[in-house]
């Protein structure tokens, strides 16, 4: 049997750049992905399935069928849902993860992110911890991801806020009529704005082509590749090399290990339902906050009997992903101009410095919303759900209603977290997640202070009628799903190390949302590559 | 599984329903846009659990209309169907319906918003012409 050096679950952001850092350095690698490949454009015309409206499923899985989530609600009551349904908190399940349709806003955290307890304190209640690592250790790295993928910005506002090296390799995203409204609007509130941040191919770029501005990006893969994410940079150039093989459809239920702790490969199940068992000198997990924390607890063994890395009680706590506060405007007149992808404009007037509260988040305007998603969540309250009225404010007022929102910092809870279900099960037998508790309500505080604040940002760039509703307290983690195996240096308050090493087990690394200790008021996927990158070039200096 | 499809009957009465969720102006109704198609491929498909629900809520619907005007749903103008269909939502009925009135009607609803707004290609919305109507510029 081949002995891999490394094998990675998940070929995600994290998984995918692990494979082509460790594939280049010279190393073996096995990918095992339990998704299928998602070809670009072959997703764009189902409105109804996929992660911004997925009542009917997820064009970029997992299935909905076999792959059950128990969660508990605040009641106590406990539901057994499809990855299609509300309280799930689904993640892609594909080649590239959730790239290929992604938003692909590439924010960098802040310095203030990487040491919230510093800079606030820790309430009472929650378990806000500093990172071991700050910001300009990840700098560099951030930087590697922005050229190597593909990053459009705007260099010089950007270095306002950080400290950065170099510009962008691309050219920021186009200034949409929404934008600017928004723009003038923060310009009479004296508040700074920033061009969003993008992983996407302004001009060509790694010889692939620009976006053509369409209204399908967020949700969808690109018709033209020209979303970069790892599924068109980095595991192709890990298959390049020849030293990377990459499995899809294969389910990993089991890391394995040897009677002193060391890990020394993986079983999975394959696509004709086979079991298989690979080794390999380290393992990479990469399968999302909710399934890598999953897979450390279902690898239990004699020795390890709460599961991998769990001595102390830490697997799975601390699960976190984004409040987004929203607020929608109707403006005097058109603002719909149709250029894709529709975000443009952002303000982080907020994301830290605000009186009484701890951190904060960003605000943005919205990607283009397609026609059943701006009914299902844009319509004021007081307007009828059908009937004439309903289609007559669509008809009037599709062109002319802007969406405020973005990512609110969580304040974690230890509370909220991942466990095994110990009744229900998947289709390889395996006990699904549970997930249970919320996020702190310091959390719920600083929502309702960014809703105020997006709804003074549409007043001020003109709006004539503004609604939402800020939200209430509740479990977060969906797509930003992040903290199950918190990074620190004390083993008994984290999961893994400053390298993202799982504690006790030299050759057995995270690099996946899992390790961030707090998940910034950003979108996270700029930072799980920023970190894979880090942890895979670390594991290919020390060796496997 | 299978469940059995609509009769006849229940899917006139689909028809009427989704003529006033989305009623025809000088843009087309739902059912004129091909809505139906889609919800009838959502009921045989992913949606396949509620079929029975709907198939009862039709006749409840159509039992409600007797009991309050003595004749069924279609025979009522717009704005007696409009009545009805509110008094769904409201669960404010005179009969004993077998499934819950605004459930049932919230999912065709949304069924219906469905098939007349998202892409030609999910099966309704023909010729994208709840697009055109909006402003809505994507290339179906």
């Amino acid at each position: 049997m081949t002995t891999y050096d490394v094998i990675i679950v998940g070929a995600g952001a994290g998984g995918g750049v692990a494979a082509g850092v460790l594939a280049e350095a010279g190393l073996s690698v096995l990918v095992l992905e339990r998704g299928g490949h998602l070809p670009p454009g072959s997703d764009r015309r189902d409105h109804v399935r996929n992660q911004r409206y997925s009542r009917h499923g997820h064009n970029a899985g997992p299935d909905i069928r076999d792959n059950p989530r128990v969660i508990v609600e605040r009641d106590g009551k406990e539901r057994v849902v499809n990855p299609h349904e509300p309280g799930y908190h689904n993640n892609a399940a594909a080649v590239g993860g959730g790239t290929p349709v992604y938003g692909a806003q590439a924010w960098r955290f802040l310095p203030d992110d990487f040491r919230m307890a510093s800079a606030y304190g820790t309430p009472a209640g929650s378990s806000l911890a500093d990172w071991p690592i700050d910001y300009a250790e990840l700098a560099p790295h951030y930087d590697r991801a922005e050229w190597e993928m593909g990053v459009a910005g705007d260099g010089q506002l950007s270095a306002a806020h950080w400290p950065r090296e170099r510009g962008f390799p691309l050219p920021a995203l186009p200034v949409t009529r929404g934008g600017e409204a928004l723009r003038a609007g923060a310009a009479a509130l004296g508040w700074d704005v920033v061009p969003i941040p993008a992983l996407i191919n302004t001009l060509p770029y790694n010889n692939r082509e620009a976006c053509t501005q369409c209204q399908y990006c967020v949700g969808f893969t690109c018709p033209v590749d020209a979303k970069n994410g790892t599924q068109n940079t980095l595991l192709p150039r890990a298959l390049a090399t020849g030293r990377c093989e990459l499995v899809t459809r294969a389910m990993v239920t089991r890391v394995e290990v040897d009677g002193r702790g060391r890990v020394n490969g993986v079983t999975y199940v394959d696509e004709a339902g086979t079991v298989v068992r690979v080794k390999a000198r380290a393992v990479v997990l990469a399968a999302g906050a909710i399934e890598t924390a999953r897979l450390l607890l279902s690898s239990a063994t004699e020795r390890h009997p709460t599961g991998l890395g769990n001595r102390h009680d830490q697997v799975g706590r601390h699960l976190q992903g984004h409040y987004y506060p929203a607020a929608i405007g109707l403006m005097p007149g058109p603002i719909y101009d149709g250029i894709g992808p529709g975000i443009s404009t952002a303000t982080m007037q907020f994301n830290h410095g605000n009186a009484d509260l701890i951190g904060g988040g960003m605000l943005a305007d919205e990607f283009i919303d397609l026609p059943i998603v701006f009914w299902s969540r844009n319509l004021p309250p007081d307007l009828p759900r059908w009937g004439a009225a309903n289609k007559r404010f669509m008809r009037e007022n599709y062109t002319r209603i802007m969406r405020v929102t973005g990512p609110v910092q969580e304040i974690p809870s230890p509370e909220a977290r991942v466990t095994l279900d110990p009744a229900v099960r998947d289709s390889c037998g395996l006990p699904v997640a549970r997930l249970s508790g919320t996020t702190h309500p310091e959390t719920v505080r600083t929502a309702a202070f960014m809703f105020e604040r997006a709804r003074e940002w549409l007043r001020a760039a003109g709006a004539e009628r503004v609604w939402g509703q800020p939200p209430g307290l509740m479990l977060s983690a969906g797509q930003h799903q992040a903290g199950t195996c918190r990074m620190g240096d004390d083993p008994a308050t984290s999961v893994v190390d400053r390298w993202g090493r799982v504690h006790g087990h030299k050759n057995l690394y995270v690099m996946d949302g899992s390790v961030h200790v707090t998940n910034g008021g950003f979108n996270p996927v700029l930072t799980i590559l920023a970190l894979a990158y880090r942890a895979a070039e670390h594991l290919a200096r020390v060796g496997v | 599984m299978t469940q059995t499809p609509l009769t006849p009957g229940q899917e006139a009465l689909l028809r009427a329903a989704m003529n006033r969720i989305v009623p025809a102006d000088d843009f087309a109704s739902a059912w004129e846009a091909g809505a139906g198609t889609y919800v009838s491929r959502q009921l045989a498909g992913d949606a396949s659990a509620q079929i029975d629900n709907v198939a009862a809520g039709l006749d409840a619907l159509e039992a409600e209309a007797q009991a309050s005007h003595g004749l069924g749903f279609i025979a009522l103008d717009g704005a007696q169907q409009d009545a009805l269909l509110t008094r769904l939502e409201r669960r404010q009925l005179d009969t004993i319906w077998s499934v819950d009135p605004a459930d049932v009607f919230a999912l065709l609803v949304t069924l219906t918003m469905e098939g007349f707004y998202a892409d030609p290609g999910n099966g309704g919305n023909r010729e994208a012409v709840s697009w055109r109507m909006i402003g809505f510029t994507g290339q179906p």
